[in-house]
């Protein structure tokens, strides 16, 4: 619990302040957003379900690029679970621990759960991981307030750590071959394929721009 | 509404089908597979251009600010952020700093 506020988690709540007045800014409704807190808690995703629903884009497709932000989940969960997992634990309580696996959580975890014995392990992670669910909740609404309540400039400035907070992170973080490529297709798939269908373009974007980098990094290989 | 609150329920169901999912395969399959490397492609390419086109094609609030101010802060906090070894909080201080400062002189204060 207490490890849990540190640097990532502060990054994360930035990220999740960014999102409410994002969300504001855009006239995205504040319970809205705060359910998508409460039930995707995974901030590209609902970032991405923001924008298209203001886009207009068909509910359908919205699902599937929410889904497809998130496929990043089956690796982590596969790569956590044997270490929480105890012979003695039901299930069912793991299937509502996952459901709070998000990159911070599980980065702290993979690094922390070695070093503590098994049956400390989950409680760890629920702990860590309901903290940080918890603040990502309360600086949704704070974000949402304070671009609702300040002036002008600062609104748009707030509303601006939106996309920012990806850039930076994007940026910074990102150390495979692949990632790096992906996100430089991404970056010009996505702004012009918007030019041309603003409801289809995060979606289209993602698949075009990706497809793209797998198969340049693949071709790189083989030469 | 409804339809609002029907469609962020789904969009939670969709994002917690992955974790759900990798509790099941655990321990069955392997995760080299060409697949994940696709998909963590796509993941990363869709975000990517999402967060790009906000900034440069922005709707809502950031509609009203100009190209050159967004591009302007969002290069500086670039710098920001990997001159003080990628500190995200002091990067995007730097960012929303410079934008709100930007604003400001333009509007004439």
């Amino acid at each position: 619990m207490r490890e849990s506020i540190g640097v990532p988690s502060m990054v994360l709540a930035a990220g999740y302040l960014g999102f409410g007045a994002l969300a504001n800014g855009s006239q995205f409704p504040l319970w809205a957003a705060l359910l998508s807190t409460v039930t995707i808690f995974a901030l590209p995703g609902q970032l991405a379900m923001l924008e298209m629903s203001i886009a207009g884009a068909v509910p359908v497709v919205i699902v599937i690029t929410v889904s497809l932000t998130a496929a990043r989940f089956l690796p982590m969960t596969v790569a956590l679970l044997p270490m929480l997992r105890s012979p003695d634990r039901v299930s069912w309580r793991l299937y509502t621990a996952v459901h709070l696996l998000a990159m911070t959580g599980w980065a702290a975890s993979m690094r922390r759960c070695p070093e503590l014995p098994l049956e400390q392990r989950l409680p760890w992670f629920v702990g860590f991981a309901l903290t940080n669910w918890v603040a990502c909740i309360v600086f949704t609404v704070i974000g949402y307030g304070l671009a609702e309540s300040l002036p002008p400039l600062v609104r748009q400035g707030l509303v601006f750590i939106g996309p920012l907070y990806f850039v930076l992170i994007l940026t910074g973080e990102t150390r495979t071959r692949h990632g790096a490529v992906a996100l430089a297709c991404g970056a010009v798939a996505g702004p012009l394929i918007h030019l041309a269908t603003p409801q289809w373009s995060v979606l289209l974007g993602g698949l075009i721009g990706g497809t793209l980098a797998w198969g340049l990094v693949r071709g790189m290989q083989r030469a | 509404m409804p339809e609002l609150a029907l469609l962020v329920v789904a969009c939670g169901l969709a994002t917690y089908l992955w974790r759900g999912l990798g509790m099941l395969v655990s321990g069955r399959v392997s995760m080299d597979s060409e697949f994940f490397v696709w998909a963590g492609c796509v993941a990363y390419a869709l975000i990517a251009g999402l967060a790009v086109r906000i900034l440069l094609l922005p709707t809502g609030t950031l509609a009203a600010t100009s190209l050159s101010d967004r591009l302007f802060a969002c290069a500086l906090a670039l710098v920001v952020y990997f001159v003080f070894r990628r500190n995200l909080f002091v990067g995007i201080a730097a960012g929303f700093v410079a934008l709100v400062t930007l604003l400001a002189t333009r509007s004439g204060f």
